[in-house]
């Protein structure tokens, strides 16, 4: 399994995937660099400005400027990071290379599993580059720490993961990305009309068939809206309400996971 | 001994959305390799060659019947690292360089990276990559064919699947591969070779299977396949008249530019040019022809032996089963 997780890395990196994330990464994180701003006090302690907005005094601000990270990148990291990894795993069943590392004495579900592995490392990875150097920076001068940020980020991670679990599911039955891709978009994009779904859909959907269907939708579906809320609930009052939601988008990711790797193992090539 | 490979009665139907009806791949294949051989699986395109070379490599699943690979299931991961697969449209992603490919395939097969520090350069200088340190999207169709080759030979593998392996190659290196191969039996490793070149096949297999619609058509050796016909073809230097006229005293009633022997004496023989093709009775008629030509003073060439190639054999088969 390592060797087909280094390897989905070494080939984000060839195929200049992970370059791209890595260098939109950079920019994001220069941006915020550059418009959080620090106003020493002669106390000691230091004013947060984002850009000409005052955000108050740094024990305060912190919290602040870390959820305006996940707010500005979180969406836009998910949907570049599953068009970078999803390739990770459509070309691992090309004809012609598939021959080649079934036929090698590593099971199917171990290679599959590494890939999807590098998947949820390169955005991980990228999206740690993108927010970390101002939440550092902001450790060092005023000693508010990073831990909040991490965690959202670890919760973001499982999100991107039961996307991407999406995509491995995806990818089996057919050939090309295209299906998988926006598969796992529209998982994505139908998250927050879910989670408000009586003001979304119920005006629409009157039976109770048919809102007891609406109902078991969103209790299956990974629940993206609602664990970006737990990261901006956690960074700002260092605690989470319900973690219902994490539970749930775990415990889907690793269904389709797991019927992935159980289809692949049957599947003939 | 245990056989390396063997399958029995291996049926494979493949179903499609658009058909009701399950479409055969493989019915009823039943076949046996012998550790240190070099086995040929040869038949038309579709005949279901691939189709078994993958249930053998545990990449298919047969719909009913068995394989055995090396003693063991061929879905198995240890019997697969015993094996190497050299397939027919192997597609290396472009980016990655040989050196990078063969540790990658060496990992997945459970080669240590001691072995691979070793193995890798000795191989490439094997199969002429040494020193060639260029992405694969560069290479030509027989340097890629080369590098699969080195892949599959990595692990040091008890059996060795090859398909079309000279695919691609210059008759060079077409030679090189078959030494290759004849060395490697010369080791006992067995060598499972699926290729469209009968000549090949012919040249450096022990044993044949002809696969004709998903069916053995005919299993033997090559000395078997290429038997004679029971003609012979004497060559002279000049079919004079004479000579002519001495051959068909032999043979039987002369038709003019041919022989043409009746029933009782020869069934078929013929003049073409200076060559005489003929069947005879036996061995006393053939040296009959020869004392006979000699006194009507012929010079005789050659007295040679028409033998079927594995190509016309091939055709013999599959044609009289179309």
């Amino acid at each position: 399994m390592l060797a087909a997780y280094f390897n989905s890395l070494h080939e984000a990196v060839n195929r200049r995937m992970a370059l791209v994330l890595a260098g939109v990464a950079v920019l994001v994180a220069g941006t915020f660099w550059w418009i959080v701003q620090l106003k020493p006090l002669p106390d000691g302690t230091s004013m947060i400005f984002l850009g000409t907005n005052f955000l108050g005094p740094a024990t305060l601000a912190v919290p602040s400027v870390f959820g305006a990270e996940i707010q500005q990148t979180g969406v836009l990291w998910l949907l570049l990071a599953i068009f970078a990894a999803a390739p990770l795993l459509t070309s691992a069943l090309e004809k012609g290379w598939i021959e080649l590392t079934l036929s090698k004495g590593t099971s199917r579900w171990k290679i599959f599993l590494g890939r999807f592995l590098g998947g949820v490392t390169l955005y991980f990875v990228t999206f740690l580059l993108a927010t970390f150097p101002v939440a550092l920076r902001l450790w060092w001068k005023t000693g508010v720490g990073p831990g909040p940020l991490a965690i959202a980020l670890l919760i973001q991670t499982l999100s991107f993961a039961a996307l991407l679990s999406v995509v491995a599911l995806a990818t089996l039955p057919q050939k090309g990305m295209a299906l998988p891709v926006m598969a796992a978009v529209a998982v994505w994009f139908f998250s927050p009309s879910l989670a408000r779904r009586q003001q979304s859909y119920y005006s629409f959907f009157t039976s109770h068939v048919s809102r007891g269907i609406l109902e078991w939708i969103y209790r299956i579906l990974p629940k993206c809206s609602e664990l970006e809320s737990m990261c901006f609930a956690y960074i700002r009052d260092g605690k989470i309400a319900t973690w219902w939601p994490f539970w749930s988008t775990g415990i889907f990711a690793a269904a389709m996971l797991g019927l992935s790797l159980c289809l692949l193992q049957r599947k003939s090539f | 001994m245990n056989p390396a490979i063997e399958t029995h009665d291996l049926q494979k139907a493949y179903r499609t959305l658009m058909r009701r009806k399950p479409v055969p791949a493989l019915q009823g294949v039943s076949l046996r390799v012998e550790p240190g051989t070099i086995f040929g699986l040869i038949g038309q395109n579709g005949a279901g060659k691939t189709t078994l070379v993958k249930i053998l490599l545990g990449l298919s699943r047969p719909t009913s019947g068995s394989a055995r690979l090396l003693g063991g299931s061929p879905g198995d991961s240890a019997s697969r690292r015993r094996i190497g697969y050299l397939p027919e449209q192997m597609r290396i992603p472009e980016y990655m360089k040989a050196k990078s490919f063969l540790h990658y395939m060496g990992r997945l097969n459970g080669v240590n990276s001691n072995t691979m520090k070793q193995r890798v350069p000795e191989l490439l200088e094997k199969v002429g990559l040494a020193g060639v340190n260029k992405p694969v999207k560069s290479y030509s169709k027989g340097m890629q064919q080369r590098l699969g080759l080195a892949q599959a030979l990595l692990n040091d593998p008890e059996v060795l699947f090859l398909d079309e392996p000279t695919d691609g190659l210059d008759p060079l290196g077409r030679k090189d591969v078959r030494d290759l191969l004849v060395s490697l039996r010369a080791v006992g490793k067995t060598v499972f070779l699926n290729s469209h070149l009968l000549s090949e096949i012919e040249m450096v297999c022990d044993h044949i299977v002809i696969l004709n619609r998903g069916q053995v058509a005919c299993a033997a050796t090559p000395a078997e396949f290429t038997r004679g016909t029971g003609e012979y073809l004497v060559r002279v230097a000049v079919a004079t008249d004479a000579v002519r006229a001495a051959a068909a005293e032999v043979l039987g009633a002369s038709n003019g530019n041919g022989v043409r022997g009746n029933a009782s004496n020869t069934t078929k023989a013929g003049w073409t040019e200076n060559t005489l093709r003929f069947a005879p009775r036996d061995r006393e008629q053939l040296n009959a022809l020869i004392d006979r030509l000699r006194s009507a003073q012929a010079e005789i060439d050659s007295v040679e032996p028409v033998r079927l190639s594995l190509e016309q054999f091939f055709l013999q088969v599959v044609g009289a089963q179309e």
